[in-house]
């Protein structure tokens, strides 16, 4: 992962109403879009930037690109990030939200087969503050500095970075996941990202209820991450059973037998385990991000 | 969303798993053209586990009983919910019953397959009894072996059993499934297998791909089948709206743009020892593409979602704006509170705003005695005291 105000960018589904509000909003950031793909739209032009009917014909015309951004349908996802697979493009940002799960573990498998990085589905993507915006980020909550954020959620991630930005500790990169079910990358993919990326110092984890991928996440930063780690989980007091907004966000019994999984005490627990500080609240994260600097 | 019983057998018939016959019963007199021999049990088709022990299955043996125990299923409620069709079956005896299902599993992201000797009720006391088979590439029926052989089968029964699952895992596949389960699989003296009951679970954002499914849903009834829930795939069109109210039991209702952050709130709410009502995720910005008419309708639809419910005292509105200045936003507010308000007088509200524009926005819902704080603790602080049944609420 080395992204940076020079690397190369690609939209798909450049007009799509959401890609057509976020790729002006993107290049404005400083993120060099190189070309759009839309299908029936190629040889024209979105907001200066040149159109293609496929990713391969864009890349022929523009050459490599690091990374490209996909605001296809939910039922057009797959197909249209295996498209850019095949045009070997190894770093993709899924922004749709309701991909059909098995739909994404077949993304999944291929990636997983050719080296493929998958942010996504149902995430707004990167942001390097100060260098380069990939996805839908409001980069006015964000400065540019040292703590690297990992998260599954959307407007909890500006809501973080915000209160970082006013303690005067800035980011390094922040990344969401996404808020799907089955997700392209994992947070020990991410944890591990961070880990070498020599611009981040500590690390901020944002987590929710549902699934187990906190616990898997705790074990694996004890296990492996040397730097240190902050945590958050949103939704410690939501019912059982109830979905709460994120399709990944609910605490469900497995295939109906009694054991509750994804509940807020589980993760903590983990964190615990982990000796992970964790935060109570979002306003607390500064304070915690100062004390795991100052330990290290 | 989930299927009821006879809708999932009716899956399973068409993937060839062996199932009982078995007739749809709408009313009791529909048991006079019975086209199954009796001794039959009678099973109230409902969402929810545990039938049996609370008295909605019944085994009878003549049309005279049938319809008297169809008569008393129909009026008792599991769980609060009451059938509105049960499913007749022919009797079978088991000798032994198992478990399988196939899932979808978050932290591997990839399916996965269940399996266990120990079956019906027994599934939740013998836990560690379910063995477990991630299928890890495109799906062949070694996987299934593979089960088989966990759950520690011998002899033909290898076969059988694992033919099941492939069958299971090729209905989950085509179907976008979240959950295809067989509890219990009745194994009988001679080794035959019978799916005695199932539980199929639809993955709602792909419901749209399989009209199919859709046409199996009850057009009313049923809340879980409600047309609402059809709606699978939600567009990504910004103009598109379809919010929802999660509702809880307190005073205090959120309207907040983006679930995670709605969760925090609801945390917060919570910590400070106040009730919340229940919350309307009004989607992240990304969901409305920053676009102000596209905010200006979920707002109006969340309060209105909001409003209508008993019990509430305060609304807090969190936007956290990227794109739209707050002072934008503030009109929008002032102008569904004028509209949706006209005769009764509005509820006790905090609006916490960040964004662009603060200052402005602040001064402007100030003008309608509406209070608009940046910090989220502090209007979480507001919110809760203007809740609070001791102290007059002020606008």
């Amino acid at each position: 992962m080395n992204l940076t105000s020079d690397s190369k960018v690609l939209i798909q589904g450049i007009m799509e109403p959401l890609g057509s509000v976020y790729a002006p909003l993107m290049r404005d950031y400083g993120t060099q879009i190189v070309a759009g793909v839309s299908a029936g739209q190629g040889g024209t032009s979105a907001f200066e930037i040149p159109v293609y009917d496929m990713v391969e014909q864009a890349l022929e015309q523009v050459g490599k690109v690091d990374v490209s951004i996909i605001f296809a349908s939910p039922y057009t996802a797959l197909d249209v990030a295996l498209e850019a697979i095949a045009a070997e493009i190894r770093q993709i940002i899924v922004i749709t939200e309701g991909v059909p799960p098995l739909d994404t573990i077949r993304l999944i498998r291929k990636a997983e087969a050719t080296e493929t990085l998958i942010v996504g589905p149902n995430s707004p993507g990167i942001i390097v503050p100060g260098q380069i915006l990939l996805g839908t980020h409001p980069p006015q909550f964000y400065t540019p500095g040292r703590v690297g954020i990992v998260s599954r959620s959307g407007t909890l991630t500006y809501e973080i970075a915000q209160e970082l930005s006013h303690a005067g500790l800035g980011q390094s990169i922040a990344v969401s996941i996404g808020g799907d079910r089955i997700l392209g990358s994992s947070f020990q993919q991410w944890l591990q990202i961070l880990e070498e990326d020599e611009q981040t110092d500590v690390i901020v984890l944002v987590g929710e209820i549902g699934g187990d991928t906190e616990e898997v996440a705790a074990h694996y930063v004890a296990e492996v991450i040397d730097k240190p780690v902050v945590a958050y989980i949103a939704g410690q007091t939501a019912p059982r059973g109830q979905l709460m907004g994120h399709a990944g966000a609910i605490i469900a019994s497995l295939a109906g037998m009694g054991a509750d999984i994804g509940t807020a005490e589980s993760k903590l627990a983990a964190f615990k385990r982990a000796k992970i500080p964790v935060a109570d609240r979002p306003s607390q994260i500064p304070d915690l991000v100062k004390k795991a600097i100052g330990k290290k | 969303m989930e299927l009821l019983e006879y809708q999932a057998k009716e899956l399973f018939r068409q993937m060839d798993i062996p199932v009982l016959p078995s007739q749809r019963i709408d009313q009791p007199r529909d048991l006079k053209n019975l086209s199954i021999p009796y001794p039959i049990v009678l099973k109230s088709q409902v969402y929810t586990g545990r039938r049996g022990k609370a008295g909605g299955i019944k085994f009878v043996n003549n049309t005279i009983d049938a319809m008297a125990a169809a008569q008393a299923i129909f009026h008792l409620p599991i769980m609060g919910n009451y059938p509105s069709v049960l499913l007749a079956e022919a009797k079978y005896e088991a000798n032994r019953e198992f478990y399988l299902a196939v899932v979808l599993d978050t932290s591997t992201r990839r399916p996965m397959l269940l399996g266990s000797q120990f079956g019906g009720e027994e599934v939740e006391t013998k836990l560690s009894e379910v063995k477990q088979v991630i299928v890890e590439q495109e799906f062949s029926p070694f996987y299934a072996r593979r089960l088989a052989l966990k759950m520690g089968l011998q002899g033909d029964l290898i076969q059988s059993v694992s033919r099941i699952v492939e069958k299971m895992y090729h209905l989950f596949a085509e179907k976008d499934l979240d959950l295809v389960e067989i509890n219990p699989l009745a194994v009988s003296s001679s080794g035959k297998l019978m799916a005695l009951d199932g539980k199929v679970v639809v993955n709602d954002a792909a419901l749209r791909r399989h009209p199919d499914l859709v046409e199996l849903f009850p057009r009313s009834s049923q809340g879980s089948a409600s047309p609402d829930r059809l709606n699978g795939a939600r567009s990504i069109d910004p103009s598109a709206t379809n919010l929802k109210l999660v509702k809880l039991d307190g005073n205090i209702g959120v309207l907040c743009n983006g679930a995670g952050l709605a969760m925090t709130i609801l945390d917060l709410i919570g910590a400070a020892k106040g009730k919340p009502m229940g919350f309307v995720d009004l989607g992240g910005e990304h969901h409305y593409g920053g676009s102000l008419e596209s905010l200006h309708d979920r707002l109006g639809q969340g309060l209105r979602l909001i409003s209508q419910h008993e019990g509430l005292k305060v609304i807090l509105i969190n936007i956290l704006s990227g794109v739209v200045p707050c002072v934008a936003i503030a009109k929008s507010i002032t102008e569904h509170l004028q509209q949706q308000f006209k005769t009764t007088p509005p509820p006790a509200l905090v609006v916490r705003l960040v964004g662009e524009e603060f200052a402005e926005a602040q001064t402007l819902l100030a003008e309608m005695n509406i209070l608009a704080v940046e910090p989220l603790d502090e209007a979480i602080t507001q919110a809760i005291a203007l809740a609070k049944p001791t102290k007059t609420a002020k606008r």
